[in-house]
Protein backbone atom coordinates (compact mmCIF):
# COMPACT_ATOMS: atom_id res chain seq x y z
CA UNK A 1 0.00 0.00 0.00
CA UNK A 2 1.19 3.50 -0.73
CA UNK A 3 -0.37 6.96 -0.64
CA UNK A 4 -1.51 6.82 -4.29
CA UNK A 5 -3.49 3.59 -3.83
CA UNK A 6 -5.00 4.50 -0.47
CA UNK A 7 -8.20 5.73 -2.10
CA UNK A 8 -8.81 2.43 -3.96
CA UNK A 9 -9.73 4.52 -7.03
CA UNK A 10 -6.83 2.96 -8.87
CA UNK A 11 -6.56 -0.79 -8.73
CA UNK A 12 -3.13 -1.98 -7.83
CA UNK A 13 -2.07 -5.26 -9.32
CA UNK A 14 -1.25 -7.76 -6.67
CA UNK A 15 -1.35 -11.43 -5.94
CA UNK A 16 -3.52 -10.96 -2.83
CA UNK A 17 -6.66 -12.99 -3.50
CA UNK A 18 -4.72 -15.86 -5.08
CA UNK A 19 -2.51 -16.08 -2.01
CA UNK A 20 -5.52 -16.06 0.30
CA UNK A 21 -6.97 -18.91 -1.75
CA UNK A 22 -3.71 -20.87 -1.54
CA UNK A 23 -3.54 -20.27 2.23
CA UNK A 24 -7.12 -21.43 2.65
CA UNK A 25 -6.32 -24.59 0.72
CA UNK A 26 -3.01 -25.24 2.51
CA UNK A 27 -4.46 -24.68 5.99
CA UNK A 28 -7.29 -27.03 5.01
CA UNK A 29 -4.88 -29.72 3.80
CA UNK A 30 -2.83 -29.44 7.00
CA UNK A 31 -5.94 -29.77 9.14
CA UNK A 32 -7.16 -32.78 7.14
CA UNK A 33 -3.82 -34.52 7.64
CA UNK A 34 -3.80 -33.54 11.32
CA UNK A 35 -7.32 -34.79 11.99
CA UNK A 36 -6.71 -38.14 10.35
CA UNK A 37 -3.40 -38.58 12.18
CA UNK A 38 -5.02 -37.48 15.47
CA UNK A 39 -7.78 -40.06 15.09
CA UNK A 40 -5.34 -42.85 14.27
CA UNK A 41 -3.19 -41.99 17.30
CA UNK A 42 -6.12 -41.82 19.73
CA UNK A 43 -7.56 -45.04 18.33
CA UNK A 44 -4.37 -46.77 19.47
CA UNK A 45 -6.35 -47.31 22.68
CA UNK A 46 -8.20 -50.00 20.77
CA UNK A 47 -4.98 -51.99 20.62
CA UNK A 48 -3.94 -51.19 24.17
CA UNK A 49 -4.31 -48.28 26.62
CA UNK A 50 -0.57 -48.64 27.31
CA UNK A 51 0.21 -47.95 23.66
CA UNK A 52 -1.94 -44.81 23.76
CA UNK A 53 -0.19 -43.66 26.96
CA UNK A 54 3.20 -44.23 25.35
CA UNK A 55 2.23 -42.18 22.28
CA UNK A 56 0.86 -39.39 24.51
CA UNK A 57 4.06 -39.49 26.59
CA UNK A 58 6.15 -39.13 23.41
CA UNK A 59 4.18 -36.06 22.26
CA UNK A 60 4.46 -34.44 25.69
CA UNK A 61 8.14 -35.07 26.42
CA UNK A 62 8.98 -33.63 23.00
CA UNK A 63 6.63 -30.67 23.79
CA UNK A 64 4.74 -31.34 20.56
CA UNK A 65 1.44 -31.39 22.45
CA UNK A 66 2.16 -28.25 24.50
CA UNK A 67 3.36 -26.25 21.47
CA UNK A 68 1.58 -28.05 18.64
CA UNK A 69 -1.82 -28.03 20.36
CA UNK A 70 -2.22 -24.25 20.53
CA UNK A 71 -0.70 -23.95 17.05
CA UNK A 72 -3.40 -26.28 15.71
CA UNK A 73 -5.95 -24.06 17.48
CA UNK A 74 -4.54 -21.03 15.69
CA UNK A 75 -4.52 -22.92 12.39
CA UNK A 76 -8.20 -23.79 12.84
CA UNK A 77 -9.00 -20.15 13.52
CA UNK A 78 -6.93 -18.95 10.56
CA UNK A 79 -8.60 -21.52 8.29
CA UNK A 80 -11.99 -20.34 9.53
CA UNK A 81 -11.16 -16.70 8.79
CA UNK A 82 -9.94 -17.55 5.30
CA UNK A 83 -12.86 -19.81 4.43
CA UNK A 84 -15.43 -17.53 6.07
CA UNK A 85 -14.81 -15.05 3.24
CA UNK A 86 -17.13 -17.26 1.20
CA UNK A 87 -19.79 -17.85 3.85
CA UNK A 88 -23.27 -16.40 3.31
CA UNK A 89 -23.17 -13.89 6.19
CA UNK A 90 -25.87 -11.64 4.83
CA UNK A 91 -29.45 -12.83 5.28
CA UNK A 92 -30.00 -12.19 1.58
CA UNK A 93 -27.12 -14.51 0.67
CA UNK A 94 -28.30 -17.29 2.98
CA UNK A 95 -31.81 -16.94 1.60
CA UNK A 96 -30.55 -17.12 -2.00
CA UNK A 97 -28.33 -20.13 -1.33
CA UNK A 98 -30.93 -22.12 0.60
CA UNK A 99 -33.57 -21.47 -2.07
CA UNK A 100 -31.05 -22.42 -4.71
CA UNK A 101 -30.23 -25.70 -2.94
CA UNK A 102 -33.91 -26.55 -2.58
CA UNK A 103 -34.53 -25.74 -6.23
CA UNK A 104 -31.57 -27.69 -7.60
CA UNK A 105 -31.82 -30.82 -5.42
CA UNK A 106 -28.15 -31.29 -6.28
CA UNK A 107 -25.91 -33.15 -3.85
CA UNK A 108 -22.74 -31.11 -4.32
CA UNK A 109 -24.66 -27.87 -3.71
CA UNK A 110 -26.14 -29.21 -0.45
CA UNK A 111 -22.71 -30.43 0.62
CA UNK A 112 -21.47 -26.86 0.71
CA UNK A 113 -24.21 -25.87 3.15
CA UNK A 114 -23.24 -28.91 5.23
CA UNK A 115 -19.66 -27.64 5.20
CA UNK A 116 -20.72 -24.17 6.37
CA UNK A 117 -22.92 -25.57 9.15
CA UNK A 118 -20.33 -28.05 10.39
CA UNK A 119 -17.62 -25.36 10.27
CA UNK A 120 -19.47 -23.11 12.72
CA UNK A 121 -20.15 -25.94 15.16
CA UNK A 122 -16.62 -27.34 14.90
CA UNK A 123 -15.15 -23.89 15.64
CA UNK A 124 -16.86 -23.87 19.04
CA UNK A 125 -16.63 -27.58 19.84
CA UNK A 126 -13.02 -28.08 18.77
CA UNK A 127 -12.04 -25.09 20.93
CA UNK A 128 -13.85 -26.65 23.90
CA UNK A 129 -12.21 -30.03 23.28
CA UNK A 130 -8.73 -28.49 23.02
CA UNK A 131 -9.20 -26.43 26.16
CA UNK A 132 -10.30 -29.44 28.19
CA UNK A 133 -7.46 -31.65 26.97
CA UNK A 134 -4.61 -29.15 26.93
CA UNK A 135 -5.36 -27.68 30.36
CA UNK A 136 -5.24 -31.14 31.89
CA UNK A 137 -1.99 -32.63 30.59
CA UNK A 138 -0.63 -35.28 30.56
CA UNK A 139 -3.02 -37.17 28.30
CA UNK A 140 -3.65 -40.71 29.49
CA UNK A 141 -6.13 -43.37 28.47
CA UNK A 142 -7.53 -43.43 32.01
CA UNK A 143 -8.19 -39.68 32.06
CA UNK A 144 -9.79 -39.75 28.61
CA UNK A 145 -11.99 -42.69 29.69
CA UNK A 146 -12.97 -40.86 32.89
CA UNK A 147 -14.03 -37.84 30.83
CA UNK A 148 -16.11 -39.91 28.41
CA UNK A 149 -17.79 -41.65 31.36
CA UNK A 150 -18.68 -38.43 33.17
CA UNK A 151 -21.11 -35.62 32.56
CA UNK A 152 -22.19 -34.78 29.04
CA UNK A 153 -18.89 -35.53 27.35
CA UNK A 154 -20.08 -38.66 25.54
CA UNK A 155 -22.87 -36.88 23.59
CA UNK A 156 -20.44 -34.00 23.01
CA UNK A 157 -17.97 -36.31 21.27
CA UNK A 158 -20.74 -38.25 19.52
CA UNK A 159 -21.64 -34.96 17.84
CA UNK A 160 -18.12 -33.57 17.28
CA UNK A 161 -16.77 -36.77 15.70
CA UNK A 162 -19.13 -36.98 12.69
CA UNK A 163 -19.14 -33.18 12.30
CA UNK A 164 -15.35 -33.07 12.02
CA UNK A 165 -15.11 -36.10 9.74
CA UNK A 166 -17.87 -34.86 7.43
CA UNK A 167 -16.30 -31.40 7.21
CA UNK A 168 -12.87 -32.82 6.50
CA UNK A 169 -14.19 -35.41 4.01
CA UNK A 170 -16.13 -32.84 2.00
CA UNK A 171 -13.19 -30.42 2.24
CA UNK A 172 -10.76 -33.01 0.86
CA UNK A 173 -13.09 -33.70 -2.09
CA UNK A 174 -13.76 -30.03 -2.75
CA UNK A 175 -10.09 -29.02 -2.77
CA UNK A 176 -9.56 -31.68 -5.44
CA UNK A 177 -12.46 -30.29 -7.48
CA UNK A 178 -11.48 -26.64 -7.10
CA UNK A 179 -7.89 -27.20 -8.16
CA UNK A 180 -8.66 -29.47 -11.08
CA UNK A 181 -7.28 -32.71 -9.61
CA UNK A 182 -10.74 -34.25 -9.45
CA UNK A 183 -12.10 -34.05 -12.99
CA UNK A 184 -15.19 -35.12 -14.87
CA UNK A 185 -13.46 -38.41 -15.66
CA UNK A 186 -12.55 -39.47 -12.09
CA UNK A 187 -15.19 -37.63 -10.03
CA UNK A 188 -17.35 -40.67 -9.31
CA UNK A 189 -14.32 -42.62 -8.09
CA UNK A 190 -13.28 -39.83 -5.74
CA UNK A 191 -16.84 -39.45 -4.43
CA UNK A 192 -16.83 -43.12 -3.53
CA UNK A 193 -13.38 -42.81 -1.94
CA UNK A 194 -14.58 -39.79 0.08
CA UNK A 195 -17.62 -41.74 1.34
CA UNK A 196 -15.56 -44.79 2.30
CA UNK A 197 -12.99 -42.63 4.06
CA UNK A 198 -15.62 -40.68 5.99
CA UNK A 199 -17.40 -43.89 6.95
CA UNK A 200 -14.12 -45.55 7.92
CA UNK A 201 -12.91 -42.71 10.12
CA UNK A 202 -16.29 -42.27 11.82
CA UNK A 203 -16.35 -46.02 12.55
CA UNK A 204 -12.85 -45.96 14.04
CA UNK A 205 -13.82 -42.91 16.11
CA UNK A 206 -16.99 -44.58 17.38
CA UNK A 207 -15.09 -47.74 18.32
CA UNK A 208 -12.57 -45.58 20.20
CA UNK A 209 -15.37 -43.82 22.10
CA UNK A 210 -16.96 -47.19 22.98
CA UNK A 211 -13.56 -48.44 24.21
CA UNK A 212 -13.21 -45.36 26.46
CA UNK A 213 -16.76 -45.85 27.70
CA UNK A 214 -16.02 -49.37 28.89
CA UNK A 215 -12.41 -48.87 29.98
CA UNK A 216 -12.01 -49.44 33.70
CA UNK A 217 -10.81 -46.20 35.24
CA UNK B 1 -50.75 -45.17 -23.87
CA UNK B 2 -49.63 -41.55 -24.04
CA UNK B 3 -49.59 -39.49 -20.88
CA UNK B 4 -51.43 -36.32 -20.10
CA UNK B 5 -48.75 -33.93 -18.90
CA UNK B 6 -49.41 -31.43 -16.15
CA UNK B 7 -47.18 -28.47 -16.91
CA UNK B 8 -47.00 -25.81 -14.21
CA UNK B 9 -45.54 -22.54 -15.40
CA UNK B 10 -44.34 -19.47 -13.53
CA UNK B 11 -46.33 -16.44 -14.67
CA UNK B 12 -45.32 -12.87 -13.99
CA UNK B 13 -44.94 -9.73 -16.02
CA UNK B 14 -42.65 -7.33 -14.16
CA UNK B 15 -43.72 -4.44 -16.43
CA UNK B 16 -47.38 -4.79 -15.48
CA UNK B 17 -48.08 -3.33 -12.02
CA UNK B 18 -51.21 -5.50 -11.74
CA UNK B 19 -49.33 -8.73 -12.45
CA UNK B 20 -48.89 -11.04 -9.44
CA UNK B 21 -46.23 -13.79 -9.57
CA UNK B 22 -48.04 -17.13 -9.57
CA UNK B 23 -47.91 -20.66 -10.97
CA UNK B 24 -50.38 -21.62 -13.71
CA UNK B 25 -51.25 -25.17 -14.69
CA UNK B 26 -51.62 -26.37 -18.27
CA UNK B 27 -52.41 -29.87 -19.55
CA UNK B 28 -50.99 -31.30 -22.75
CA UNK B 29 -51.30 -34.75 -24.34
CA UNK B 30 -47.86 -36.20 -24.81
CA UNK B 31 -46.77 -37.89 -28.03
CA UNK B 32 -43.62 -39.69 -29.09
CA UNK B 33 -40.41 -37.69 -29.20
CA UNK B 34 -42.16 -34.59 -27.83
CA UNK B 35 -39.79 -31.99 -26.46
CA UNK B 36 -40.62 -29.45 -23.83
CA UNK B 37 -40.24 -26.80 -26.48
CA UNK B 38 -43.02 -28.44 -28.53
CA UNK B 39 -45.25 -28.74 -25.45
CA UNK B 40 -44.80 -25.03 -24.68
CA UNK B 41 -45.65 -24.10 -28.26
CA UNK B 42 -48.81 -26.21 -28.09
CA UNK B 43 -49.78 -24.35 -24.91
CA UNK B 44 -49.12 -20.99 -26.52
CA UNK B 45 -50.92 -21.88 -29.76
CA UNK B 46 -53.95 -23.57 -28.27
CA UNK B 47 -54.38 -22.44 -24.69
CA UNK B 48 -52.72 -19.13 -23.82
CA UNK B 49 -51.16 -16.84 -26.44
CA UNK B 50 -49.82 -14.51 -23.72
CA UNK B 51 -47.32 -17.10 -22.43
CA UNK B 52 -43.80 -15.69 -22.81
CA UNK B 53 -40.79 -17.90 -23.50
CA UNK B 54 -37.85 -17.63 -25.88
CA UNK B 55 -36.81 -19.95 -28.66
CA UNK B 56 -35.12 -19.73 -31.99
CA UNK B 57 -33.30 -22.76 -33.37
CA UNK B 58 -35.12 -25.75 -31.79
CA UNK B 59 -31.82 -27.65 -31.92
CA UNK B 60 -29.76 -26.69 -28.88
CA UNK B 61 -27.66 -24.20 -30.80
CA UNK B 62 -29.02 -20.73 -30.12
CA UNK B 63 -29.24 -21.05 -26.32
CA UNK B 64 -32.50 -19.07 -26.13
CA UNK B 65 -34.82 -21.56 -24.47
CA UNK B 66 -32.92 -22.00 -21.19
CA UNK B 67 -35.31 -22.39 -18.23
CA UNK B 68 -35.52 -24.17 -14.90
CA UNK B 69 -37.10 -27.57 -15.52
CA UNK B 70 -38.19 -29.33 -12.33
CA UNK B 71 -35.49 -27.45 -10.44
CA UNK B 72 -32.63 -27.88 -12.89
CA UNK B 73 -31.64 -25.32 -15.52
CA UNK B 74 -31.76 -26.80 -19.01
CA UNK B 75 -32.82 -26.17 -22.62
CA UNK B 76 -36.50 -26.74 -23.44
CA UNK B 77 -35.66 -27.87 -26.96
CA UNK B 78 -33.10 -30.36 -25.70
CA UNK B 79 -35.41 -31.90 -23.12
CA UNK B 80 -37.63 -34.80 -24.14
CA UNK B 81 -40.83 -34.93 -22.11
CA UNK B 82 -40.51 -38.74 -21.85
CA UNK B 83 -37.45 -38.17 -19.64
CA UNK B 84 -39.58 -36.15 -17.20
CA UNK B 85 -42.38 -37.15 -14.80
CA UNK B 86 -46.06 -36.35 -15.61
CA UNK B 87 -45.84 -33.20 -13.54
CA UNK B 88 -43.40 -30.65 -14.95
CA UNK B 89 -42.66 -27.39 -13.14
CA UNK B 90 -41.08 -24.56 -15.13
CA UNK B 91 -39.41 -21.40 -13.82
CA UNK B 92 -37.40 -18.69 -15.55
CA UNK B 93 -33.61 -18.88 -15.17
CA UNK B 94 -32.54 -17.05 -12.02
CA UNK B 95 -29.67 -14.50 -11.94
CA UNK B 96 -30.75 -12.95 -15.26
CA UNK B 97 -33.23 -10.11 -15.61
CA UNK B 98 -36.78 -11.34 -15.98
CA UNK B 99 -38.57 -10.16 -19.11
CA UNK B 100 -41.78 -12.07 -18.38
CA UNK B 101 -42.95 -15.60 -17.51
CA UNK B 102 -40.12 -17.91 -18.70
CA UNK B 103 -38.28 -15.31 -20.73
CA UNK B 104 -35.09 -13.74 -19.36
CA UNK B 105 -32.47 -11.36 -20.73
CA UNK B 106 -29.20 -13.31 -20.89
CA UNK B 107 -27.71 -10.95 -23.49
CA UNK B 108 -27.01 -8.05 -21.15
CA UNK B 109 -25.33 -10.35 -18.63
CA UNK B 110 -23.10 -11.99 -21.24
CA UNK B 111 -22.23 -8.68 -22.82
CA UNK B 112 -21.09 -7.36 -19.45
CA UNK B 113 -19.14 -10.55 -18.62
CA UNK B 114 -17.47 -10.51 -22.04
CA UNK B 115 -16.32 -6.95 -21.50
CA UNK B 116 -15.04 -7.72 -17.99
CA UNK B 117 -12.95 -10.70 -19.08
CA UNK B 118 -11.94 -8.92 -22.29
CA UNK B 119 -13.14 -11.79 -24.44
CA UNK B 120 -11.21 -10.97 -27.56
CA UNK B 121 -7.76 -11.79 -28.90
CA UNK B 122 -5.12 -9.46 -27.46
CA UNK B 123 -1.84 -8.81 -29.24
CA UNK B 124 0.60 -6.04 -29.94
CA UNK B 125 0.37 -6.17 -33.70
CA UNK B 126 0.47 -2.76 -35.32
CA UNK B 127 -2.35 -3.50 -37.72
CA UNK B 128 -4.54 -6.29 -38.98
CA UNK B 129 -4.01 -7.37 -42.56
CA UNK B 130 -7.30 -8.83 -43.79
CA UNK B 131 -5.61 -10.18 -46.94
CA UNK B 132 -2.90 -12.12 -45.15
CA UNK B 133 -3.21 -15.89 -44.93
CA UNK B 134 -4.62 -17.06 -41.64
CA UNK B 135 -2.01 -18.29 -39.17
CA UNK B 136 -2.00 -22.08 -39.08
CA UNK B 137 -2.34 -24.14 -35.94
CA UNK B 138 -2.17 -27.82 -35.09
CA UNK B 139 -5.39 -29.72 -35.54
CA UNK B 140 -5.35 -31.04 -31.96
CA UNK B 141 -5.05 -27.53 -30.60
CA UNK B 142 -7.83 -26.27 -32.88
CA UNK B 143 -10.03 -29.07 -31.58
CA UNK B 144 -9.20 -28.20 -27.99
CA UNK B 145 -10.16 -24.57 -28.58
CA UNK B 146 -13.30 -25.62 -30.43
CA UNK B 147 -14.30 -27.82 -27.50
CA UNK B 148 -14.58 -24.65 -25.36
CA UNK B 149 -16.02 -22.55 -28.18
CA UNK B 150 -19.06 -24.84 -28.25
CA UNK B 151 -20.61 -22.76 -25.46
CA UNK B 152 -23.95 -21.36 -26.68
CA UNK B 153 -24.29 -18.85 -23.83
CA UNK B 154 -27.64 -20.22 -22.71
CA UNK B 155 -26.89 -19.22 -19.10
CA UNK B 156 -27.80 -22.59 -17.56
CA UNK B 157 -24.42 -22.91 -15.79
CA UNK B 158 -24.76 -19.44 -14.27
CA UNK B 159 -28.28 -20.22 -13.02
CA UNK B 160 -27.08 -23.52 -11.56
CA UNK B 161 -24.25 -21.81 -9.65
CA UNK B 162 -24.82 -21.16 -5.94
CA UNK B 163 -22.10 -18.51 -5.92
CA UNK B 164 -23.63 -16.64 -8.84
CA UNK B 165 -27.00 -16.65 -7.08
CA UNK B 166 -25.51 -15.26 -3.87
CA UNK B 167 -23.15 -12.77 -5.50
CA UNK B 168 -24.23 -10.79 -8.52
CA UNK B 169 -20.70 -9.93 -9.63
CA UNK B 170 -19.48 -13.54 -9.95
CA UNK B 171 -18.39 -14.22 -13.53
CA UNK B 172 -19.53 -17.83 -13.62
CA UNK B 173 -18.18 -20.93 -15.32
CA UNK B 174 -19.03 -19.78 -18.82
CA UNK B 175 -16.78 -16.72 -18.50
CA UNK B 176 -13.88 -18.68 -17.00
CA UNK B 177 -14.15 -21.29 -19.77
CA UNK B 178 -14.12 -18.40 -22.24
CA UNK B 179 -10.87 -17.11 -20.74
CA UNK B 180 -9.48 -20.67 -20.88
CA UNK B 181 -10.29 -20.66 -24.58
CA UNK B 182 -8.15 -17.54 -25.10
CA UNK B 183 -5.42 -18.94 -22.86
CA UNK B 184 -5.19 -21.90 -25.26
CA UNK B 185 -5.20 -19.74 -28.35
CA UNK B 186 -1.67 -18.88 -29.58
CA UNK B 187 -3.04 -15.74 -31.28
CA UNK B 188 -3.89 -14.30 -27.88
CA UNK B 189 -0.63 -12.98 -26.49
CA UNK B 190 -1.77 -12.30 -22.93
CA UNK B 191 0.49 -13.73 -20.26
CA UNK B 192 -0.46 -15.25 -16.90
CA UNK B 193 -0.30 -11.87 -15.18
CA UNK B 194 -2.73 -10.42 -17.73
CA UNK B 195 -5.17 -13.27 -17.12
CA UNK B 196 -4.68 -12.85 -13.38
CA UNK B 197 -5.82 -9.25 -13.69
CA UNK B 198 -9.14 -10.23 -15.24
CA UNK B 199 -10.11 -13.39 -13.34
CA UNK B 200 -7.61 -13.67 -10.45
CA UNK B 201 -10.11 -12.43 -7.88
CA UNK B 202 -13.23 -13.39 -5.93
CA UNK B 203 -15.40 -12.46 -8.90
CA UNK B 204 -13.42 -14.88 -11.04
CA UNK B 205 -11.68 -18.21 -10.40
CA UNK B 206 -11.15 -17.71 -6.68
CA UNK B 207 -14.86 -17.10 -6.11
CA UNK B 208 -15.75 -20.59 -7.36
CA UNK B 209 -16.64 -22.92 -4.50
CA UNK B 210 -16.55 -26.15 -6.50
CA UNK B 211 -20.28 -26.81 -6.29
CA UNK B 212 -20.24 -28.55 -9.68
CA UNK B 213 -23.73 -27.31 -10.61
CA UNK B 214 -22.35 -25.72 -13.78
CA UNK B 215 -20.87 -28.93 -15.12
CA UNK B 216 -23.87 -31.05 -14.17
CA UNK B 217 -26.41 -28.95 -16.07
CA UNK B 218 -24.43 -27.80 -19.13
CA UNK B 219 -26.59 -28.91 -22.09
CA UNK B 220 -23.52 -28.99 -24.32
CA UNK B 221 -21.60 -31.17 -21.85
CA UNK B 222 -18.64 -28.81 -21.74
CA UNK B 223 -16.26 -29.83 -18.91
CA UNK B 224 -16.74 -26.51 -17.12
CA UNK B 225 -15.48 -27.49 -13.67
CA UNK B 226 -12.34 -28.96 -15.22
CA UNK B 227 -11.68 -25.63 -16.91
CA UNK B 228 -12.27 -23.76 -13.66
CA UNK B 229 -9.83 -26.10 -11.93
CA UNK B 230 -7.15 -25.66 -14.57
CA UNK B 231 -7.42 -21.87 -14.57
CA UNK B 232 -7.63 -21.63 -10.78
CA UNK B 233 -4.56 -23.79 -10.35
CA UNK B 234 -2.62 -21.84 -12.95
CA UNK B 235 -3.48 -18.48 -11.34
CA UNK B 236 -3.02 -19.71 -7.76
CA UNK B 237 0.46 -20.94 -8.67
CA UNK B 238 1.10 -17.61 -10.37
CA UNK B 239 0.19 -15.79 -7.14
CA UNK B 240 2.80 -17.67 -5.08
CA UNK B 241 5.62 -17.54 -7.60
CA UNK B 242 8.76 -16.55 -5.77
CA UNK B 243 7.42 -17.90 -2.46
CA UNK B 244 7.27 -21.62 -3.08
CA UNK B 245 10.18 -23.43 -4.80
CA UNK B 246 9.96 -23.46 -8.60
CA UNK B 247 10.29 -27.25 -8.77
CA UNK B 248 7.30 -27.80 -6.48
CA UNK B 249 5.18 -25.35 -8.46
CA UNK B 250 6.06 -27.01 -11.75
CA UNK B 251 5.13 -30.40 -10.37
CA UNK B 252 1.77 -29.08 -9.12
CA UNK B 253 1.10 -27.31 -12.41
CA UNK B 254 1.46 -30.45 -14.48
CA UNK B 255 -0.25 -33.00 -12.28
CA UNK B 256 -3.54 -34.25 -13.71
CA UNK B 257 -5.30 -32.41 -16.50
CA UNK B 258 -3.79 -29.17 -17.71
CA UNK B 259 -3.62 -26.75 -20.55
CA UNK B 260 -0.22 -25.71 -21.69
CA UNK B 261 0.12 -22.06 -22.55
CA UNK B 262 1.03 -21.90 -26.22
Amino acid sequence: MDASTLTLHVRKNGAGVGRLDVMQMLSGVLLIVFLWAHLMLVSSVLISPKLMNAIAWFFETTYMAQVGGPLIGLLIFAHFLLAARKMPWRAQETNAFVKHSVMMHHKDTWLWLAQVGTALLILVMAATHMWVVLTDLPITAAKSAARIQSGTWLPFYLILLPLAEIHVGIGFYRIGVKYGYITKANRKWYQRLENYMMGGFITIGLLTLIRFLFLTV
Amino acid sequence: MSRRLHIEVFRYNPLDPNSEPHMQSFYVNEYDSMTLFIALNIIRDEQDPTLQFDFCCRAGICGSCGMVINGRPGLACHTQTRDLPDHIVLHPLPVFKLIGDLSVDTGTWFRDAGARIEAWVHNDHEQFDPKAEEVRMENDLANEIFELDRCIECGCCVSACGTARMREDFLGATSIARVARFYLDPRDERNEENYYQVIGNDQGVFGCMGLLGCEDVCPKHIPLQDQLGIMRRMLAIHSVKGILPKRVLEKLQHKGCCHESH
